[in-house]
């Protein structure tokens, strides 16, 4: 996967913080020299070294994958998942705060905004987690004319060696999905979007009953994970009634027909969502003996069928 | 997500940003003089208040250069001032040059206009109207970013002075900061 942006080629580099006050995020953007700058693009440049590095072909994010804690994935900027990051990436003239590190508690994340010579944008995002620490640390200095070392009182505020996130004009480049959840607020906007992500699917699977599913999901994360999961991939187009009928039994998830629409029965939702996201499967590997799987990750093998 | 108010930084820098726009006043009352304080305190008076903030103003744009404090700014539309000029010039130099400075008194009182002046200028972020920027050939426009219906978006006006003259709609610039709500581009 490329990069929509020119690392060789940079005309501008600003530098950012996101706040949330009460649950109310904002960002701005504050000035930093020319050092900061060009720490900044170092950081950017390892960040994309390092995505490159762990993988040239990344998979899409998926809400319901159990992803490692550094794992190149990514998503489409025009993804409903994305709203949060897209919101900061196509922000103009953000404004300027030089005061921003004053309530360093309500710091949750640092960015880095860049222009290249064409004038295409790219923002590298790292999650903060060390602004309530170091930016009243105590540090031991070394002086002049003495050998003693001296304890300095300072608001210091330490960049990391590259970024979580890199975001240009189509994707959302992850390094590490557990940081582009939490900033990007994942799991709200999952469970904002269970109404949304059910309408969809139901148009896709005229012949199931979701209306349990909305129910239960609404205010569970992981159920909710996997309607964004199976939307997102848009796993239920063209589904058959029969084999989904068929995997639904030999999986073990109790389903039931009322009037030719397939009815899941109490207790078996997440079942039927783990095989709509192809995560339960059944495998016969001992005559007589199967046994039944769910899969918390997996890859799909032949990626350009669906 | 909202837009966080905020104290407008670089408070010194654009008082004395404020001082350079007024400075063309001193060249006057120095030329005039005061029955009041001997020509030469007065003149020296004056010509510190032309020459220091001026020195700031090239003080200022000298380190946005070397600290490459740039920052790209999206136009959405720009209005152009040139009638701030002509405003400035009536409202500040005319009526001052005809203030008389030759009673305690008057003396007091022009001064305090000044200060208010100088406050309104500062509290209004007004420091941009400089004859020093218009005797270089530069423009200055309030440039607004495009309708681009995004929350985050800063929809406040910025100062851009620039040495064009007339600013596309839909273009991305590349400029130097001299406040927060001032820019240069060169």
């Amino acid at each position: 996967m490329e990069l929509n942006f020119d690392l060789n080629n940079i005309r501008t580099t600003e530098f950012g913080i996101g706040m949330d006050d009460m649950n109310n995020q904002s960002f701005c953007l504050m000035a930093v020299d020319s050092n900061v700058q060009s720490a900044l693009r170092e950081m950017t440049l390892a960040t994309w070294n390092a995505m490159i590095a762990l993988n040239s072909d990344p998979p899409m994010y998926e809400a319901s994958e159990k992803h490692e804690s550094q794992e190149y994935v990514y998503l489409s900027l025009n993804d409903d998942l994305a709203h949060q990051m897209k919101l900061l990436h196509e922000a103009n003239n953000l404004t300027i705060n030089s005061n921003a590190f004053e309530e360093p508690t309500n710091i949750f994340c640092y960015f880095a905004r860049l222009t290249d010579a064409h004038g295409r944008r790219l923002t590298a995002l790292r999650r903060a987690t060390q602004f309530k620490g170091a930016l009243k640390s105590r540090f031991i200095a070394w002086r002049l004319m003495t050998d003693a070392l001296k304890l300095v009182e300072d608001k210091i505020f330490r960049l990391d060696n590259d970024f979580d996130l890199l975001i240009d004009a189509s994707n959302i480049h992850i390094l590490r999905p557990n940081a582009f959840e939490f900033v990007g607020k994942l799991q709200d906007a999952i469970l904002a979007a269970v109404p949304e992500n059910i309408r969809m699917i139901q148009e896709d699977l005229p012949f199931v009953s979701l209306g349990s599913v909305q129910e239960y999901a609404i205010n569970r994360p992981r159920a909710a994970r996997h309607l964004a999961s199976i939307r997102c991939q848009e796993q239920t187009r063209n589904i058959d009634k029969t084999s989904l009928k068929e995997l639904c039994i030999s999986t073990g998830v109790s389903i039931r027909e009322v009037e030719e629409k397939i009815v899941i029965q109490e207790g078996h939702v997440m079942g039927f969502l783990e095989v709509l996201d192809r995560r339960r499967y059944k495998i016969t590997l001992v005559r007589d003996s199967a046994e039944i799987f769910k899969a918390t990750a997996r890859q799909k093998i032949n990626r350009g069928r669906r | 997500m909202t837009d966080n108010p905020h104290n407008e930084g670089l408070k010194a820098a654009r008082l004395l940003m404020v001082l350079s726009s007024i400075s063309p006043l001193f060249i006057i009352w120095a030329i005039r003089g005061s029955k009041l304080i001997p020509d030469l305190y007065f003149t020296v008076f004056c010509g510190l208040m032309v020459v220091m903030p001026y020195a700031f103003l090239v003080f200022r744009i000298r380190i946005a250069k070397r600290l490459a404090e740039k920052r790209e700014l999206a136009i959405g539309s720009a209005e152009d001032h040139r009638d701030h000029i002509l405003i400035y010039l009536f409202a500040i130099l005319l009526s001052f040059y005809a203030a008389n400075l030759d009673t305690l008194r008057d003396l007091a009182a022009a001064f305090v206009t000044i200060g208010f002046i100088i406050f309104l200028f500062w509290h209004l972020n007004l420091h941009y109207m400089n004859i020093f920027f218009a005797a270089q050939g530069y423009r200055i426009f309030t440039v607004y970013p495009p309708d681009d219906g995004n929350i985050l978006t800063n929809k406040a006006g910025l100062v851009l002075i620039t040495k064009r003259i007339t600013i596309p709609h839909g273009i991305q610039l590349a400029v130097y900061r001299l406040s927060d709500t001032v820019y240069l581009e060169v």
